[in-house]
């Protein structure tokens, strides 16, 4: 073979692949007469007639000889003919370009997309994928579609089936083998679309006949597939990822899936979009960029606890991987317990939430991690101030399953050392783990199995150490009984849990503890009718097992008594259905609807209160016991999902929902943020669950051929039984803890902006939120009213909120970021005077929330460096570097006073009083 | 709990930055009536304080004059308290009947009257002990007490420290302020007592007394006997406090709940750290009203109870290797006018160089005034307590 001319067509490969797209017109027609004419003679005929251009090694069809008749054939058929019988790969890329050889030399130059990083490369080609003349390993209705302007038959075309055909399949990543979840599928006449699972799955119901296909999500290239449908049939699609590639990225022409999708206030992230924007110590974290998003405000920077559309920070539902995450937060909330380079997305339901959710008020952010590498073993570590992490990720049986273990762990001590030496001998420690399995058994079943740790330490320097974590498992299974009708069944285990002691004082030793378990069961089904209805259905079930507070000596000179707060049992189950019904073309209509049912189970002792007087302890009437599974009391009842999604264009669309939800555990907290000793709090006799309801409009628009999203969103929310505390409430090791909580009324209303560019070498968006959180207590019988019963702000209540965060891609090597949020300052309540008392002057406080802390601005900026792209080194190594806080704006965190030696202080306190500059490594190795 | 919250927030002021606030809030004018103080049913001094909330920008105390204050019993005796200074009332011995329920009632001079919740006389046990040890290089105190009837659950301690203190230097001259011919202030170097040139000990000898300034409360209630051993406060290290001899007398007082809940709101509420882990600020569950309006706000929770003293001394002997450093050095001046109007106007003499022929002050030396003159410190007078 002739080096240079090898050479030259990789150069081609590569050059050619730079250029903008050109129109292939497959469907030219040639005519040619050839009678065991060489290869020359070939060319020489088709190039005359065509723009075709050939390359090739002479040495191999020098000997070939070609026999043709045809007349006005279509340019592939003619291609077909000549070189399938006699054994010539040919590939034709969309600049023309057709190459020969007899070895499927060409399909290892240009096997798949990854290296040319666009699927359209290869336009049309007879290589195994395409099957001709190779047996196919599976019948032509289980296709790998590759090629975009390839048609792919679908069924038997003998079969006379039905008019509507339901075609499947799994939608992966050509490279890693992993699933692409949440990838738009669908045709634009008439329309039809639905969308891939988390495993990359998709069914969708077609008419009969020729389709063309769409493919499109976050993070992979456009897939456009052209299909002819006989009868119900699979075909699996093969995506190619834009991460690590060599070609500049491809502007879609069709990125509608948010005018489309009948969901309302979704927002949905990627895990590339994340590490983008800059964040204090370079640690990519997936809730600060979750906060920047329209309607998520977070009460300040050393909190992870998400205020969504006006709820408090326990009325969300944090689900990795399906297993509820209680504490999210890492390191006093400065992190996100979530590894970045584990999670594929993010998606955060803050308005029409689907029916198979349930449990909480506000908001559901459905975490997922990847799937690893099917192909081969590969790993990334990364380097940052605080923390480090490794992961490694393989197939254990190749194609079939693979693993992801990944780690994180903090080295923040050094931290402490620059402090003050009273906090020298401080300690904070964190790490996390993850293990996730999943194990393709047949082309039916599929098994996901995920594991997942955390744990805190941390002892500031004093005699009392602090502890918490989460851990979960969780096993998933997927059937798929037909191309109609498929399931997830998931089992788990979810368990939270603080601990506190102190030994200083060895009379009053003390390990004070808190613990939540639960176990569940999720059904969920999948049943594709035809192309008017799509339904899912199934069945929740959820056992909580809680230890409200364990008191107990520690040593054997103390005198703490051991006091437990009686353990609290429940069930909590729900039944749903959605039917996506789509009446026309243009409406198309979510119905949800969700029955749950929840039941406090005993062993337990319920105290009685007479109605109508405040709950305090000498109001007591009697208590009940109640023995081990009796149904103590139970709440339920039916919660409406409904949306609505009418398209007036292509580009435009109009929706509105309704939305109601209950929940039933409610975390108690007396501070503002979410702080590790939360404790949470099932509902029984006397703490009502917390419903809440929704009513949200909202206005589509995609511009600049849908590069270019806008929305406004409206909503309107009422929260009722939101529980607030009396004052001097006491939380913790409270056997009564009714007495100590007042149920309020809330509400909320907002107006949500958003315009985001998706692609292109500048993307990011802007967002802006005008929108009040309002609660009430004016219940006179709950011995105490706040604020005379008017409605006042709640902690978290800062009506504008202006968030953009922008990308600008130089090259592929280098990249930066900018990020910039403003905010209204929250509410606190400032204090209107001092008097004298206890050897100081103290402050006098009247109205709650009364003031507001002066106005938030932050602005970041970050710069992300690759290392070289050659394919086959070792290691890959990428940079970021940045500054968080750049204008050194010191931002009040709060606004408190104190009494200091006598006197009465005002203190404004930031927690970043300056500029704080990151570096952060991360290697990919294989 | 309180304690992680506060080290937390210190460790985020140290990475962050914390300034002073000055709230613009024009604050309205409120002067509710604030009571301080407790009724001692035992032989020892009944102290109640009046005063008025006042503005925030204010930050002085409006003590309440010429009220009339009175304990209350049940069984309708009444004792008038005296007002010894402005707003603080003033009575000894009252040695109240043990079963029976006691109040406070006052009569403002605007006419109004406030009244406590009748209070039963609560048990408080004697103060086993007030001790001390060294953790590091500081002195912690402790306090132990116990109640061999399990029935006293909550306490309150108040404190006042008292120490004495030595100037760096003795000091035998001072400054003397003349005129001369053209008018002129002139300055010179004469002994304090020109009989036996001896040291002024007033200024070497000083006592400081402060008194503690938050609230310190205690409670039995989670543990199984009414055993108290609690950190009372801390002396950092080679604190000047212990530098001779250093005394503390403890008041110890047993509350009711209600007062105990009061009080932890109101430390709650103005000792907290300003960290969003802080609660919401508390209202005040008061236990005086006023007869007139019981809507009008009233800060105070007045309980009955035998108020309890102990008095400790710790010796600096007892510290070895306790280092107070107080950086003081002299210069030597000329005992001429010019010099002392340039050099050492603010300093003060302390020992002279003398001519030994005429006895005549050539120089002297001098130091910062600290390092001279202790009542710029504390009070020359010396404790009647004080040994």
């Amino acid at each position: 073979m002739n080096p240079f001319k090898y050479i030259l067509v990789i150069g081609f490969l590569i050059f050619s692949s730079l250029k903008v797209e050109a129109q292939l017109d497959s469907t030219q027609k040639i005519n040619l007469t050839l009678n065991n004419a060489p290869i020359e003679e070939l060319i020489k005929n088709i190039e005359s007639q065509t723009e075709y251009h050939f390359y090739f090694d002479t040495a191999q069809l020098s000997k070939k000889r070609f026999t043709i008749q045809a007349t006005k054939m279509p340019i592939l058929q003619v291609f077909n003919t000549l070189f399938t019988e006699q054994k010539i790969y040919f590939s034709v890329d969309k600049e023309d370009h057709v190459f020969l050889a007899t070895t499927p030399l060409l399909n290892l130059i240009l096997p798949d997309s990854y290296f040319t990083g666009n699927t359209k490369n290869t336009i049309a080609s007879n290589n195994v994928n395409n099957s001709n003349f190779n047996e196919p390993d599976e019948p032509l209705n289980a296709q790998e579609a590759l090629a975009d302007n390839k048609l792919y038959e679908v069924g038997e075309k003998s079969l006379a089936g039905a008019n509507i055909i339901t075609m499947s399949g799994y939608i992966k990543d050509i490279r890693t083998g992993e699933p692409i979840a949440g990838a738009s599928v669908y045709i634009d006449k008439p329309r039809i679309g639905v969308s891939t699972d988390q495993n990359g799955y998709y069914a969708i119901s077609l008419p009969k006949g020729k389709h063309i296909l769409n493919v499109q999500s976050l993070g992979i290239r456009d897939i456009k597939r052209q299909v002819v449908l006989y009868s119900d049939g699979k075909m699996n699609m093969e995506a190619t990822g834009s991460i690590m590639s060599l070609k500049k990225v491809t502007i879609s022409a069709q990125k509608i899936s948010n005018v489309r999708g009948t969901i309302m206030g979704v927002q949905k992230l990627d895990i590339k979009t994340v590490k983008q924007v800059p964040v204090v110590f370079g640690e990519a974290d997936i809730l600060r960029v979750v906060t920047t998003l329209p309607g998520v405000k977070t009460v300040g920077e050393a909190s992870t606890g998400l205020n969504v559309r006006g709820g408090s920070s326990d009325q969300n539902l944090i689900l990795f991987n399906d297993a509820t995450i209680y504490n999210p937060a890492h390191f006093f909330g400065m992190f996100s317990s979530f590894n970045p380079e584990l999670i594929n997305n993010v998606e955060l339901y803050k308005s029409s939430i689907p029916a198979s959710y349930g449990g909480r008020l506000s908001s559901v952010l459905d975490i997922t991690s990847r799937e690893g590498n099917k192909k081969e073993f590969t790993g990334s570590a990364g380097i940052g101030l605080l923390t480090s992490r490794v992961n490694i990720e393989g197939p254990l049986e190749k194609d079939k399953s693979s693993f992801i273990l990944g780690g994180r762990s903090t080295y923040s001590n050094w931290l402490f050392n620059l402090l003050p030496a009273e906090y020298k001998n401080s300690k904070a420690d964190f790490y996390d783990l993850n293990l996730i399995i999943n194990n393709q058994i047949d082309k039916n079943n599929t098994l996901y199995f995920t594991g997942y740790l955390s744990n805190d330490h941390f002892n500031l320097n004093s005699d009392t150490a602090y502890g918490y974590g989460n851990k979960n498992i969780s096993v998933k299974w997927k059937h798929i009984y037909s191309n109609k009708l498929n399931s997830l069944m998931t089992t788990g285990y979810d368990s939270y849990g603080y601990q506190i002691n102190s030994q200083r004082l060895p009379l009053s030793a003390y390990q004070l503890s808190f613990g939540i378990e639960q176990t569940y069961f999720k059904a969920h089904f999948i049943y594709n009718l035809n192309s008017k209805h799509n339904f899912d259905f199934g069945l929740n079930s959820l056992y909580y097992n809680l230890a409200p507070g364990n008191y107990e000596p520690l040593g054997s000179k103390s005198l703490v008594v051991k006091d437990i707060v009686a353990k609290e049992q429940a069930m909590e189950n729900a039944l749903y259905a959605t039917d996506h019904y789509t009446i026309n073309a243009k409406l198309k209509l979510d119905a949800g609807i969700r029955l749950s049912a929840f039941s406090a189970l005993g062993p337990n002792a319920i105290n009685n209160y007479p109605s109508g007087s405040p709950r305090t302890e000498d109001n007591i009437i009697s208590t009940v016991n109640y023995t081990s599974g009796s149904i103590i009391k139970t709440y339920g009842g039916p919660e409406f999902r409904l949306g609505l999604r009418y398209v007036i264009d292509e580009t435009f669309s109009l929706k509105a929902g309704y939305n109601s939800q209950r929940q039933y555990i409610h975390s108690l907290s007396n501070t503002t943020a979410m702080a590790p000793t939360d404790i949470w709090k099932l509902s029984d006799p006397n703490i009502k669950p917390q419903t809440g309801d929704q009513v949200s409009f909202g206005i589509y628009k995609n511009l600049k051929s849908n590069t270019i999203e806008t929305s406004l969103e409206v909503y309107y929310k009422n929260m009722d039984n939101y529980l607030d505390y009396k004052s001097g409430a006491k939380l913790v090791m409270n056997h009564h803890i009714e007495t100590d909580v007042l149920g309020t009324q809330g509400k909320a209303y907002g107006v949500e902006l958003l315009v985001k560019k998706t692609a292109g070498k500048l993307n990011g968006w802007i967002s802006y939120t005008w929108s009040r959180v309002l609660l009430r207590m004016n219940d006179p019988t709950a011995g105490e009213i706040i604020n005379k019963g008017q409605y006042y702000p709640s902690n978290y209540d800062k009506p504008n909120d202006l968030t953009l965060i922008a990308n600008y891609k130089f090259s592929h090597r280098f990249s930066i970021s900018f990020n910039s949020s403003y905010s209204t300052g929250r509410p606190i309540t400032l204090p209107i005077g001092v008097f004298s008392y206890g050897g100081s002057l103290r402050t006098l406080y009247a109205d709650r929330n009364a003031y507001r802390i002066p106005d938030y601005f932050r602005a970041d900026f970050s710069m992300n460096i690759e290392g070289n792209h050659k394919i086959n080194q070792l290691t890959h190594n990428s940079w970021s570097i940045g500054v968080y806080n750049l204008t050194g704006q010191r931002n009040p965190y709060s606004i408190y006073y104190v009494s200091e030696k006598g006197a009465v202080n005002g203190y404004k306190l930031s927690i970043f009083g300056a500029a704080i500059p990151y570096i952060n490594l991360n290697i990919r190795f294989k | 709990m309180k304690k992680y919250f506060n080290y937390l927030l210190l460790l985020f002021i140290a990475m962050g930055c914390k300034e002073k606030y000055i709230s613009p809030v024009v604050s309205p004018a409120t002067g509710y009536l604030v009571v301080e103080g407790i009724i001692n049913s035992g032989a020892g001094e009944t102290n109640i304080t009046l005063s008025r909330t006042s503005k925030l920008s204010s930050q002085t105390v409006l003590f309440e004059q010429g009220a009339k204050v009175f304990v209350q019993g049940e069984d309708n005796t009444s004792v008038a308290l005296k007002e010894a200074t402005t707003g603080h009332f003033i009575v000894t011995g009252l040695n109240l009947n043990n079963t029976k329920k006691y109040r406070l009632s006052i009569v403002t001079k605007d006419g109004k009257t406030y009244q406590s919740d009748f209070s039963a006389v609560k048990n408080n046990p004697a103060i086993d002990s007030v001790s001390w040890r060294r953790e590091g290089r500081d002195v912690q105190l402790y306090v132990n007490t116990h109640d061999p009837n399990n029935n006293t659950k909550y306490y309150q301690w108040e404190y006042a420290e008292t120490w004495e203190i030595h100037s760096y230097y003795l000091s035998t001259l001072k400054y003397k302020v003349g005129t001369n011919s053209k008018g002129a202030t002139t300055y010179s170097a004469v002994y304090n007592d020109s009989s036996n040139y001896g040291p002024d000990m007033t200024k070497f000898f000083c006592w400081k007394t402060e008194p503690s300034t938050s609230i310190m409360t205690g409670t039995t209630t989670n543990l199984a006997s009414d055993v108290i051993n609690l950190p009372l406060l801390n002396i950092s290290a080679d604190s000047w406090k212990l530098n001779i001899l250093y005394s503390i007398n403890l008041r110890q007082y047993s509350l009711s709940q209600g007062r105990y809940e009061f009080l932890q709101r109101m430390k709650k509420n103005t000792e907290g750290t300003g960290s969003v882990f802080d609660a919401q600020p508390s209202e005040y569950n008061s236990n005086i009203h006023c007869v007139s309006n019981p809507n009008e706000p009233v800060i105070g929770y007045v309980d009955v109870c035998n108020v309890q003293e102990k008095r400790i001394f710790i010796n600096r002997k007892s510290l070895p290797d306790w280092n107070y450093n107080q950086s003081c050095s002299e210069l030597e001046i000329p005992n001429v006018s010019d010099s002392i109007a340039i050099k050492a106007l603010f300093l003060l003499p302390t020992y002279p160089n003398t001519d030994p022929m005429t006895g005549r002050i050539i120089s002297f030396f001098a130091a910062p005034p600290e390092c001279v003159d202790c009542k710029l410190k504390g009070s020359s007078t010396k404790p009647s307590f004080w040994p």
